[in-house]
């Protein structure tokens, strides 16, 4: 498919559908300046467009399109049970965008959205009303980047500085802005807080290069986090999820020596550790759109309506790196994902 | 294949000239025209949005189409402002139901873009009110079968596969239109037309393959595998999952089973040793 993306797709953002009631609105406005030769099209709503019936996420990757919208209805959801909580009792997390400019083959995103372009809700005073209202309650955990990577978006959107003036006026809340970007001049730009725990999720090179396709290496991305922590950022490291390649065990060693090279272990709040597991649905519709990625078609096994490795394979794994990881961070930073309980800290 | 639809022959003639299209004599309902060879299949579908409809759902059902085809609508059309030119439409509204269809904006082009609304009733006639110029500067494409064709061509395609090619004939009046006029109008844009559907056929060529999981050699295989083994239908979709990971990451599973043939584990006596067997199978390979 190289060639046809060379010869024949669109280039990315060609388009930009906006939903007509958001169309006069500040946030629109910047966005659609940075794409001054997109083609806009006017929707009612961005389910018209996100929702249609047999779209193909596997081709859209290739000249994704930018869909703005005001979001309504629930803003906050509770953290699902394959997501890991890291010890905090109020876990949330919120979607104020949908979809990645990034495209790794296993993302359960191309299992639970109906397209692979990109929805942007522009109405993020009303995502940090009800934040407000829920903190007047009790404290929060909150997860920005899970259905996203905003801060690979940030100099579209700019939502993560948008993130960061609120979460310096908030008591109570604790951010987690997940990421596989690299791109230091961002992060540069915010002092740093202990609200905001920036958290790299890291595999293999060799799984980047298959998998994880559009993101940085692993160098660039440890480079970053080490550039973070240097200045005093809470950085979290995210073994998770681990993939399974043949001769894994030596390419999870060599990016484990990488990591302790480049990162002092001391020096983050957490890391976390956790095979690949997705919910049945997902993996169906992933399966339907992709029949090219070996990393969707493992044969897996199913347990409670969700896909993982074979367990000797998964504890294996699992255990591979958790063991590794010992050698250099206290167990108590170590957070393994598992089926028995939402999370267990070994 | 391309699935072209045009409502007219004379939209049609361009297609038929320059891609030799032979006759169908056998389609009884529309007029059909087809080459084999190249991948185009042309279906007349008449004027309106039930004969559109229909003709999409009599030619899908009987070939078929897959998920490397496209279809292709090219017809004329009225503009609110222009009086000529050709468009690619990224919109089309139902102006009974004021329903919207969006088809994927994913491949190159060289056209213009723009929304197309269909209507029951050509547009300039006396009884069609003309509320979708109520905004005087809207542009807006006007025809009779583009909303017909993507909601009875969604039950076949994608809205990846869906492409719709409009030529703006003036105020859209197909009769003060001679069947002449329309052929030379069509002329106008062949070159851009051809051109296009050129470019659709190389996507089609490049994608094929691309959906298939296991190739008839593979298939062969697990066929023979799964009845040396006494395979149930739950053992069977097992296996047939190891294969297409092992074709994808092109691990060397025949020189296991002929490793197991070898030592005389192959083929099996009954469903419990084949059930042994299987797993010791799996085993080797993670």
């Amino acid at each position: 498919m190289k060639n046809l993306k060379e010869n024949y797709f669109n280039p990315f953002f060609s388009h930009i559908y906006i939903e007509e009631s958001i169309l006069n609105h500040t946030r629109t406005q910047q966005i659609l300046a940075k794409f001054p030769s997109a083609t806009v099209v006017k929707i009612v709503h961005y389910k018209d467009v996100f929702c249609r019936n047999k779209q193909n996420s596997h081709l859209q990757h290739n000249t994704q399109k930018l869909i703005l919208a005001a979001k309504q209805g629930t803003l906050l959801y509770k953290g699902a049970p394959v997501c890991q909580s890291f010890g905090n009792q109020y876990f949330y997390y919120t979607s104020c965008i949908m979809n990645c400019i990034f495209d790794c083959s296993y993302c359960y995103l191309k299992g639970m959205y109906p397209s692979a372009n990109i929805v942007v809700f522009v109405n993020l005073e009303d995502f940090f009303a009800e934040i407000e209202q829920v903190l007047a309650n009790h404290p929060l955990y909150l997860c920005i980047s899970y259905d996203t990577d905003l801060l690979a978006m940030e100099s579209i959107t700019g939502y993560v500085k948008e993130w960061y003036s609120f979460a310096t006026k908030q008591k109570h809340l604790k951010i987690e802005l997940r990421t596989k970007c690299a791109n230091k001049s961002l992060i540069q730009k915010f002092d740093p807080i202990p609200k905001i725990i920036y958290a790299f999720t890291l595999s293999p090179q060799v799984i980047i290069e298959t998998y994880e396709h559009y993101t940085p290496s692993l160098s660039e991305r440890l480079s970053c986090a080490a550039e973070l922590i240097r200045t005093g950022c809470p950085v979290r490291l995210c073994f998770d999820p681990m993939i399974y390649v043949p001769d894994w065990k030596q390419h999870y060693a060599e990016m484990l020596e990488q990591v302790f090279c480049m990162i002092d272990l001391q020096k983050v709040v957490d890391v976390s550790v956790g095979t690949f597991r997705i919910s049945q649905d997902y993996l169906k519709n992933m399966r339907r759109q992709n029949s090219e990625s070996a990393v969707i078609w493992f044969p897996f096994q199913k347990d409670g309506g969700y896909y993982h490795y074979p367990t000797d394979l998964m504890k294996q794994m699992e255990c591979f790196l958790t063991q590794k990881l010992e050698q250099k961070i206290s167990k108590e930073k170590i957070f393994r994902w598992s089926t028995e309980t939402e999370t267990q800290q070994l | 294949m391309i699935y072209l639809f045009t409502a007219l022959y004379c939209e049609a003639h361009i297609f038929i000239k320059q891609f030799n299209l032979a006759k169908n004599q056998n389609a009884t309902w529309f007029q059909e025209f087809y080459n084999e060879t190249i991948g185009i299949r042309l279906t007349v579908t008449g004027v309106g949005e039930i004969a559109a409809a229909t003709a999409i759902g009599s030619v899908c059902s009987i070939y078929k189409p897959t998920q490397e085809d496209f279809l292709l609508n090219v017809g004329i059309c009225a503009h609110t402002t222009k009086k000529d030119g050709i468009f690619l439409c990224n919109q089309i509204i139902e102006k009974t139901t004021g329903k919207t269809f969006y088809p994927d904006m994913l491949y190159c082009h060289n056209f213009s873009e723009g929304t197309i609304v269909t209507g029951m009733l050509p547009w300039n006639t006396p009884n069609n009110n003309r509320s979708i110029a109520e905004k005087p500067s809207a542009e807006i494409l006007y025809d009779m079968e583009a909303a017909a064709i993507y909601q009875a061509g969604i039950h076949f395609f994608g809205p990846h596969q869906m492409i719709f090619l409009k030529i703006v004939s003036d105020n859209g009046i197909v009769d003060k239109f001679s069947k002449e006029q329309i052929i030379l109008l069509m002329e106008n844009y062949q070159n851009s037309i051809i051109k296009y559907i050129e470019q659709l056929f190389s996507i089609t060529q490049r994608r094929k393959g691309h959906t298939k999981l296991l190739c008839q050699k593979e298939e062969e295989f697990l066929e023979t595998f799964c009845t040396d083994l006494h395979c149930s239908k739950a053992m069977r979709d097992s296996m047939r999952q190891y294969m297409q990971y092992f074709v994808l990451t092109k691990t060397d599973y025949i020189s296991i089973v002929q490793d197991m043939c070898q030592k005389n584990m192959l083929p099996c006596k009954n469903k419990k040793e084949g059930k042994l067997r299987f797993e010791e199978f799996k085993r080797k390979l993670f």
